[in-house]
């Protein structure tokens, strides 16, 4: 199971030393009493100014479950003064008219804005979100073009047995909001009325817990816009949310079945994990590395996602975190690769690895995790996840140096604490009689 | 293994790869934006040390199905992913050692051309360099690579027939072209791609994987150091090869195929990319009309259960103008789409233009925000034979041409390549076919 080949030698000794450049701290600016965290890029002529309102799953009841998205999308598509009409258009229209995007996306302790622009074009398009931001729409029309965005949303996502399984151990591992579906179900949005988004907004869309996240060609013009889109809320503070608990492993793995339109069965391993901040992050993601290794057969290239027998997906924007490993029944037998990845975590936890081994996988791991978010929208939620649970902005920034430290000891005690329990989601094809649900 | 062990000697001696410090006149003096090389290689070079990686990629001109002799569709992409997956003189295949230090590798082929781009930390682009160049430009090719070239590459174009768009962009070439590689297509079969022989892909990489028809891209977090690092071979043939000249179809007929996705699709020839301005104006029509969310046609079709897309794709000569409908609703969305695009020859409100021109130049812009994209478009333009045309803000040839569009003047674009009677694909979806990854989306 475990290719001992150690990669790279060779032409590791023939490497010429080349230091990457330094990347450049995240400078910390006032916007009126919050906080703007500033990331300079200026080979980029885009700037992401990315709001993070604590307004995520962690404020919705069960009764609620997708109200937090309701309202992000409820801001995306109140009306707004069209520039080419005298007709209103969605706010998301009228911000690609002028040049820029706007995107939202729901966390367990967060709802945050993404929005992107030229430094020209960002001080036209910034008031406008504010001024949103500051009173949304509630009236019928946008109240059903939201619940119609998110149904399809959902219904997307449902397509993808990746994310079927991960919202299962979702729902299995945590015990409070982190444990909702993130946009909430067709029923339960359906449930929801124009008065509980007018409530939830009016009392969660405070300042006081707000901040920005500013990434790219930042300067006078998004510090402005971050200034304008704090200034859109209250100036009121909210009670802390609640902070997401956790439910404990059984002994045996707890199994969790689905059917759904997918042509070939899925199996998801959910494990706890070591937050962001925690002194285990580094020798997991090791282990992350490392598992996801398991099965890899020789390939030409990197395969797409579609077309690997096996994957991870780290859940670090919740503290604790969850840890989740997928199965792709097309290309490996369920039973089979779940067998095989319990020994090896079992292993792992027994003995240390050879340190060849662990040098092949921190290698791998420091690389991975420098890959880790590329776009400005993702290096802007780097820094604002790390804010979010405490932590500098430029944690992310030290995960490398903290890979380079790990230990065969770090990597066995992690796979002894965190990989020996876990939660089984099995994703499985409608039968043609129709069976499952 | 013995045919592999000959194959070494030979390219070892053949070859003189630089290890380390370069030869003085191989590295420029000074940081410089592009350039060729004394090898003969080409490079484009767009730095930004604030990314957090880096984009190391090879593009080449040459036909996807061939340089002459019978057509093998996807024969570009399966000699690019044979050398990636055989072991090469340094011992470790360049896939697995790209993954070893966790970057990701990606072979793309087009219908002229072919690129390898791999996306690694920046601390590994000199290795990155040195591997890729010395990899592809004397190609070592082992029975046991191609082997997982021929699993790897036939997996792709299995999954990929299976998406409505892929199917029928390549149905377009056939329909568009009498001859040539758009005419051949670039999906390929698992099947055909058995049938390919070690000596068929070994001839077809030693021609096409040359330093002189090499254009190395680095962006994202690199700087000019790593062209220090470039392999060099002794006695390659010199000269790039030339653009493809594509025959085109006077008078398409329809075609109509059966394959495992269904849709419909319609194409037309456009402008070349050197005219500027009417290449830019056809990027501007697709952004109008086929824009997810926000184009005119995506708007137009409500909530009818039909998927379109469409785009403008600047090749050398002639570009071609490709739209794909698939779904349920196709054929009712169909007119809707003929629609739009004859309104497309008539000039749009000047509020509008200027509306649907900002987000057309944000999307552009959005569209190189990475370091593998700004690799992707780099090479693309400089493949297609005008690199200072390609969409960057560091080159603003693109964007000035874009802030030049007129609505009469993009009206009158639009109206003389779309104007005509398009070719027509319909691809009519088999029975009990089922997408063999588990996966119904593309990821």
């Amino acid at each position: 199971v475990i290719r001992t080949i150690l990669v790279g030698s060779l032409a590791a000794a023939f490497a010429a030393p080349t230091a990457a450049s330094a990347a450049a701290a995240t400078t910390v600016i006032d916007l009126g009493g919050s906080r703007g965290y500033v990331h300079a890029d200026a080979g980029t002529p885009l700037t992401a100014v990315q709001l993070f309102v604590n307004a995520g799953l962690a404020r919705e009841t069960d009764a609620q479950n997708g109200l937090a998205a309701l309202v992000a999308e409820l801001i995306l598509r109140s009306p707004v003064p069209s520039t080419t009409s005298g007709q209103a258009v969605p706010l998301t229209d009228a911000v690609a008219a002028r040049g820029g995007s706007l995107s939202y996306a729901v966390s367990s302790g967060y709802v945050r804005f993404n929005l992107q622009a030229t430094p020209e074009t960002l001080p036209t398009i910034a008031p406008l979100v504010a001024r949103v931001l500051a009173a949304p729409a509630y009236d019928p029309a946008t109240l059903a073009a939201a619940r119609t965005a998110l149904t399809a949303r959902i219904a997307n996502d449902e397509q993808d047995p990746r994310l079927v399984g991960l919202g299962m151990l979702r729902a299995s591992f945590y015990r409070n909001g982190a444990a909702l579906p993130a946009l909430g179900t067709p029923a339960s949005l359906m449930t929801l009325t124009a008065a509980d988004a007018r409530a939830f907004h009016d009392r969660w869309y405070v300042r006081g817990n707000a901040y920005i996240a500013a990434v790219g060609r930042t300067g006078a013009t998004s510090d402005a816009a971050s200034r304008a889109l704090v200034a859109a809320l209250p100036s009121a503070q909210a009670p802390a949310a609640t902070t997401p608990s956790t439910r404990p492993f059984n002994s045996e793995p707890r199994r969790l079945l689905t059917h759904r339109d997918v042509p070939s069965p899925y199996v998801v391993l959910g494990f706890a994990a070591p937050s962001l901040g925690d002194r285990d992050f580094a020798a997991t993601l090791v282990v992350r590395s490392f598992l996801a290794d398991v099965f890899v057969r020789p390939s030409a290239t990197t395969r797409p996602l579609a077309l690997r027998g096996i994957g991870t997906v780290y859940g670090y924007d919740v503290a604790p975190a969850q840890f989740a490993l997928w199965i792709n029944g097309a290309l490996i037998d369920p039973s089979t690769g779940l067998g095989a990845l319990s020994a090896l975590v079992k292993a792992t936890g027994d003995k240390p690895l050879p340190p060849n081994i662990l040098d092949r996988y921190k290698e791998s791991a420091r690389g991975e995790w420098q890959l880790e978010a590329l776009s400005l929208e993702d290096r802007a939620w780097s820094i604002g996840n790390a804010v979010s649970q405490g932590l500098d902005p430029d944690t992310a920034d030290t995960i490398g140096a903290s890979i380079a430290k790990v230990t065969s000891a770090d990597v066995q005690r992690v796979a002894k604490r965190y990989f020996q329990k876990f939660d089984v989601a099995l994703i499985l094809p409608r039968t043609a009689e129709g069976g499952g649900g | 293994v013995t045919i592999h062990t000959m194959l070494r000697a030979a390219v070892t001696a053949a070859l003189l790869v630089v290890y380390g410090a370069a030869p003085a006149d191989a590295q420029p003096s000074s940081p410089t934006s592009a350039g060729t090389l004394p090898g003969g290689v080409s490079y484009e070079l767009l730095p930004d040390p604030a990314q957090p990686a880096a984009a190391v990629a090879l593009w080449y001109r040459a036909p996807s199905s061939g340089f002459g002799g019978t057509p093998v569709a996807g024969l570009s992409r399966l000699a690019a992913a044979t050398v990636a997956a055989s072991a090469p003189i340094t011992g470790t295949p360049l896939g697995r050692l790209i993954q070893g230090f966790g970057g990701k590798l990606t072979v793309a082929a087009y219908p002229d051309s072919v690129s390898v781009i791999a996306l690694v930390p920046p601390d590994h682009v000199s290795q990155t360099v040195r591997a890729l160049t010395a990899d592809f430009f004397a190609p070592v090719m082992t029975q046991a690579g191609l082997q997982i070239a021929q699993r790897d590459v036939g997996e792709d174009a299995l999954y990929r027939s299976y998406d409505p768009e892929d199917a029928v962009e390549d149905a377009l070439g056939t329909a568009l072209f009498s001859a040539g590689p758009l005419h051949d297509g670039v999906l390929g079969t698992p099947d055909g791609y058995r049938g390919t022989t070690l000596a068929q892909v070994r001839t077809f990489a030693e021609r096409a994987f040359r330093p002189a028809n090499a254009i190395l891209v680095l962006s994202g977090n690199v700087n000019a150091s790593a062209l220090a690092s470039i392999a060099t071979r002794e006695g390659s043939q010199p000269g790039s090869e030339q653009p493809i000249v594509q025959a085109r179809h006077v008078d398409p007929a329809p075609l109509a195929r059966a394959g495992h996705a269904g849709g419909i699709g319609l194409g037309w020839v456009g402008p070349p990319i050197a005219d500027e301005a009417a290449a830019t104006a056809m990027d501007f029509v697709a952004d109008a009309l086929f824009a997810p969310d926000s184009g005119l046609v995506q708007k137009a079709i409500g909530t009818r259960k039909a998927t379109v897309s469409g785009r403008f794709v600047t090749f050398h000569d002639p570009g071609i103008f490709l739209v794909t409908i698939s779904g349920p609703d196709a054929a009712a969305v169909r007119p809707i789409v003929e629609r739009a695009l004859a309104d497309a020859a008539k000039p749009m409100a000047p509020a509008a233009f200027d509306a649907a021109r900002a987000a057309f130049v944000y999307r552009v812009m959005a569209d190189t925000e990475t370091p593998v994209e700004t690799a992707e478009t780099l090479g693309w333009y400089a493949v297609e034979g005008n690199p200072a045309y390609a969409p960057s803000e560091a080159r603003s040839r693109y964007f000035a041409a874009a802030g030049a569009l007129t609505p009469g003047g993009v009206a009158a674009t639009a109206a003389h390549y779309l104007g005509t009677a398009p070719a027509v694909v319909t691809l009519t979806e088999q029975q009990q076919s089922s997408r063999p990854s588990g996966d119904k989306k593309r990821t």
